[in-house]
């Protein structure tokens, strides 16, 4: 039997890995003291930036495939 | 009004009928001689009594005729009605498949000129894996920064 999986499910299979990663990761305690291991503000708000986007074309994707 | 002679059994009668109508009064007089002549002996009035005997045995006869060809003509009513509906029951048909078959080309033309609404697919198929990119390396981010 041969399966074929479409680009789109392969993307939406990585994105569920990726978010389950992020969530992970956001639930652990962090390994060093807080201190040491704090991102500098212009790498958070570097993250904060894409984090925006990601989300903004995730909901323009999901808007084009609501009208087909 | 015509005034027409007439000669039947061999004595003349002066008739009056419409004008255009002499042609036809003659040819049925004839055949009133015809059959008055056939008859031989006996007097005049008895020859035209047989003769309009005959005349009307031919009248009766042709009438039974008629009556028996009726239901051959009802008959042949019947089979020109129905050829005619299956005609137009054929016709309906053809009208039919030809409505349907401009539907299918419609239809075929439509999906033909699609491509441009198919073609969204692979953007964003290519949308989504640029997104599943990004968040990747987030994750990544986010696992160092945790």
């Amino acid at each position: 039997m041969e399966l074929d999986l479409d680009e789109s499910s392969l993307a939406i299979g990585r994105i569920e890995r990726a978010l389950s990663r992020i969530e992970k990761a956001l639930a652990n305690p962090p390994k060093q003291p807080p201190s040491a291991s704090a991102a500098p503000a212009a790498d958070q708000s570097a993250l904060r930036a894409e984090v925006a986007a990601v989300i903004g074309e995730l909901d323009r994707l999901i808007a084009e495939a609501d009208r087909g | 009004m015509a005034d027409v002679k007439l000669m039947i059994a061999g004595r003349p009668y002066d008739v009056h009928c419409a004008d255009g109508e002499e042609a036809q009064l003659l040819q049925l007089a004839a055949v009133v001689d015809e059959k008055a002549r056939g008859i031989q002996g006996g007097t005049e009035v008895r020859q035209l009594l047989f003769a309009a005997l005959m005349l009307a045995d031919d009248a009766q006869e042709a009438r039974g005729k008629a009556d028996k060809a009726e239901p051959q003509s009802d008959s042949l009513r019947a089979a020109v009605a129905l050829a005619e509906s299956r005609e137009a029951a054929a016709r309906d048909e053809l009208r039919a498949a030809v409505t349907r078959e401009q539907a299918a080309l419609k239809e075929l033309e439509a999906l033909r000129s699609a491509p441009a609404a198919a073609s969204a697919k692979p953007a964003h198929d290519r949308a989504l894996l640029q997104i599943a990119d990004r968040i990747e390396a987030l994750a990544t981010k986010v696992e160092q920064i945790s």
